[in-house]
C-alpha cells in the first residue's frame, strides 16, 4: 500500500503544522518519523488516517487521495488495512484485552471461527499471555502499548502506523517491540511507519527517516 | 465479538434505563391487549344481539287463558317471525331456578306468583320488533313492560364507540412515549460510547457496524416488551375468563383460544419490533456523527 503526501499543507487555526509537505512510502518501507514535539508526527499519522483533513494538498493512500473518495466507506476498507498504535492508546476501556483484539478482528470480517486462535499468537507475539483477560485498567503504560500493538498486528495488516509506540517502555521492551515490528516488516513485507524521539533506534537501525519541522526529508 | 454479545454488553452496563425502556413497550401491549379484549367482548355482546332480534312482553298478573291466547295469535299475524315462545309462570321459576342453581340464596324465597308470564318473541327482521313494541306498548291493561332490543344494542354500539376511541387514543399516547422513550435512551447510550465508537471507526468499523448494537438493542425492547405484554394480559384475560363469562352468561364475552390470538402476537411482536428499530435508527441517526 503506497502513501503519498502531495504538497499537504496542515493548519490548525493560525498555527501551521507543515507546508507543501511532499514524501512518498512504498509498499514494505520501514520508516521512522521524527521532529521535535509539535512537529506534526501525530497529524501526519491522523492524515493518513483521514481522522483530520488537509488544510490543502492531497493525501494519496493505496492510490486513492482521501480527502476526495467519492464513497464513503472506502475510507472504512483502507483503515481495515491499516494497524495502527495509537499514542493515548486507544482501547476500549470496558471490554478485556482480547475483547478489544476480537472486535478489530469482527470490524475486519475476519473468519469467527478462528478469532480466538488468532488473539492467543498475537497476544503471545506481544508477550501478554496472562494478561489478556484483563481490563484496560488493570495495565500498566507499557503493557497498554504492548496491547495495542497485538491489536494492530492482529488484523494482519498492510501498513502499521505506531505513534510513540515505546514512549512508555523500558529499554529491553521497546527493543522488543522493534524487533517484533522489523519481524513483520520482513517477513510480510508490512509497511511500518513509526513515530519516535528516540535516536537510539533511528541510528542503530538502517531505515528510511522522515523528520519533521525542516524543510528536507532524510534518506538514511 | 458477536453483535449480539455487545449488545447484551449495553443493556447490562445500564440496567436500569434498559428496564424503563422495557416498561414502557410492556405497557403500551398491556393496555393495547386489555382494549381488544374489552372491545371484542364487547363485539360479542353486539353480534348476540344483533343476530337474535327478539322482544319480550311481560304480561300483566291475572289474565285469563283466552286474552294470552288471543295476545299469541295476534303476535303470530306479523310477518316474519321466527319463534313465538310463552313462557309461563311456572316455566319462568325453573328457569330462574336453572339459572341460579349455584346460589340457592337466590331461589329459596321466590315462587312462580312472583314471576310474570311472558312471550318472547324472535324474528328474521328486526324491524318488525319495532312495530309490535309500538302496538303492544299502547296495550297497559294486557301489557307490564316491554323489553326490546334496540335501547341495548343503541347503548351498547354508543359505549363500544367510547371505549374504542378513548383505547385509540390512550394506546397512540403510549406507543408515542414508547418512541420518545427508546429514541432519548439511545441517544444517551450512544453519548456515553462516544469514545468506543470514535475507537471502532478509527478500526475500519463503518457507520452501519457501529449503528448495529444499538439497532439491535431497540429492537430487543420492542420484542420483549410485545411478548412480555401480551403473555401477562391473557394470562391475566384467560385466568379471569369463566368468571367474566359467567357475569355475561349466556354471551361468551372472552372466546376459547383460536387462530386469531397467534396472529394477533405476531402482529404485536412485529409492531413492538418496528417501534424499538424505528426509534433506535432515528436516534443512532441523530446521535452518530463520528
Amino acid at each position: 500500500m503506497e502513501i503519498v503526501f502531495d504538497k499537504v499543507t496542515k493548519n490548525y487555526g493560525p498555527i501551521n503544522v507543515f507546508r507543501d509537505l511532499e514524501l512518498k512510502i512504498d509498499p514494505g518501507d520501514f520508516v521512522f518519523i521524527t521532529g521535535a514535539s509539535g512537529s506534526g508526527k501525530t497529524t501526519l499519522i491522523k492524515l493518513i488516517l483521514n481522522q483530520i483533513k488537509p488544510s490543502s494538498g492531497d493525501v494519496m493512500v493505496d492510490g486513492k487521495a482521501l480527502n476526495h473518495l467519492k464513497n464513503k466507506n472506502e475510507i472504512d476498507k483502507i483503515r481495515r488495512k491499516i494497524g495502527v498504535v495509537f499514542q493515548d492508546y486507544q482501547l476500549i476501556t470496558d471490554l478485556t484485552i482480547e475483547e478489544n483484539i476480537g472486535l478489530s478482528l469482527d470490524i475486519i470480517g475476519y473468519p469467527s471461527g478462528k478469532i480466538a486462535s488468532r488473539i492467543d499468537e498475537v497476544i503471545k507475539m506481544v508477550k501478554l499471555q496472562h494478561r489478556h483477560f484483563l481490563f484496560p485498567s488493570q495495565l500498566s503504560g507499557g503493557e497498554l502499548q504492548r496491547a495495542c500493538l497485538a491489536r494492530a498486528l492482529s488484523i494482519e495488516p498492510e501498513v502499521i502506523l505506531a505513534d510513540e509506540p515505546t514512549g512508555n517502555l523500558d529499554p529491553a521492551n521497546a527493543w522488543n517491540l522493534i524487533k517484533i515490528l522489523q519481524e513483520i516488516n520482513e517477513k510480510y513485507k508490512t509497511t511500518i511507519i513509526m513515530t519516535t524521539h528516540n535516536m537510539d533506534f533511528i541510528e542503530s537501525l538502517d531505515k528510511k527517516v522522515i523528520k519533521l519541522g525542516k524543510k528536507e526529508h532524510e534518506n538514511s | 465479538m458477536k453483535i449480539l454479545k455487545l449488545t447484551f454488553h449495553h443493556i447490562r452496563r445500564s440496567p436500569f434505563q434498559s428496564m424503563v425502556a422495557f416498561f414502557t413497550v410492556f405497557t403500551c401491549f398491556f393496555i393495547l391487549n386489555s382494549f381488544i379484549f374489552v372491545n371484542r367482548g364487547l363485539s360479542n355482546v353486539l353480534n348476540y344481539f344483533e343476530t337474535k332480534p327478539e322482544i319480550t312482553i311481560f304480561l300483566k298478573d291475572g289474565l285469563d287463558e283466552a286474552t294470552v291466547k288471543s295476545v299469541g295469535n295476534t303476535l303470530a299475524t306479523y310477518p316474519g317471525i321466527k319463534e313465538i315462545r310463552f313462557i309461563s309462570k311456572d316455566k319462568a321459576l325453573s328457569l330462574y331456578k336453572e339459572m341460579n342453581k349455584d346460589n340457592p340464596l337466590l331461589t329459596e324465597m321466590v315462587t312462580a306468583s312472583i314471576l310474570p308470564a311472558s312471550f318472547e318473541v324472535s324474528t328474521f327482521n328486526p324491524k318488525v320488533l319495532e312495530v309490535i313494541a309500538q302496538k303492544f306498548s299502547s296495550q297497559t291493561e294486557i301489557v307490564d313492560e316491554i323489553i326490546y332490543q334496540k335501547d341495548i344494542i343503541q347503548s351498547l354500539l354508543t359505549w363500544t364507540k367510547i371505549i374504542r376511541s378513548s383505547g385509540i387514543a390512550l394506546i397512540s399516547l403510549f406507543i408515542t412515549i414508547a418512541f420518545i422513550v427508546i429514541f432519548t435512551l439511545i441517544g444517551m447510550k450512544i453519548t456515553n460510547r462516544k469514545d468506543e465508537i470514535k475507537i471502532s471507526r478509527l478500526l475500519g468499523a463503518s457507520k452501519f457496524y457501529v449503528k448495529k448494537p444499538f439497532l439491535l438493542e431497540g429492537m430487543i425492547y420492542g420484542l420483549t416488551g410485545s411478548l412480555f405484554g401480551f403473555i401477562l394480559s391473557f394470562s391475566v384475560i384467560y385466568y379471569l375468563r369463566d368468571t367474566i363469562n359467567f357475569f355475561f352468561q349466556p354471551i361468551i364475552f372472552v372466546p376459547s383460544l383460536t387462530i386469531f390470538e397467534p396472529l394477533l402476537l405476531l402482529a404485536e411482536i412485529f409492531i413492538g419490533i418496528f417501534i424499538g428499530l424505528s426509534a433506535s435508527w432515528l436516534g443512532a441517526r441523530r446521535y452518530i456523527k463520528w
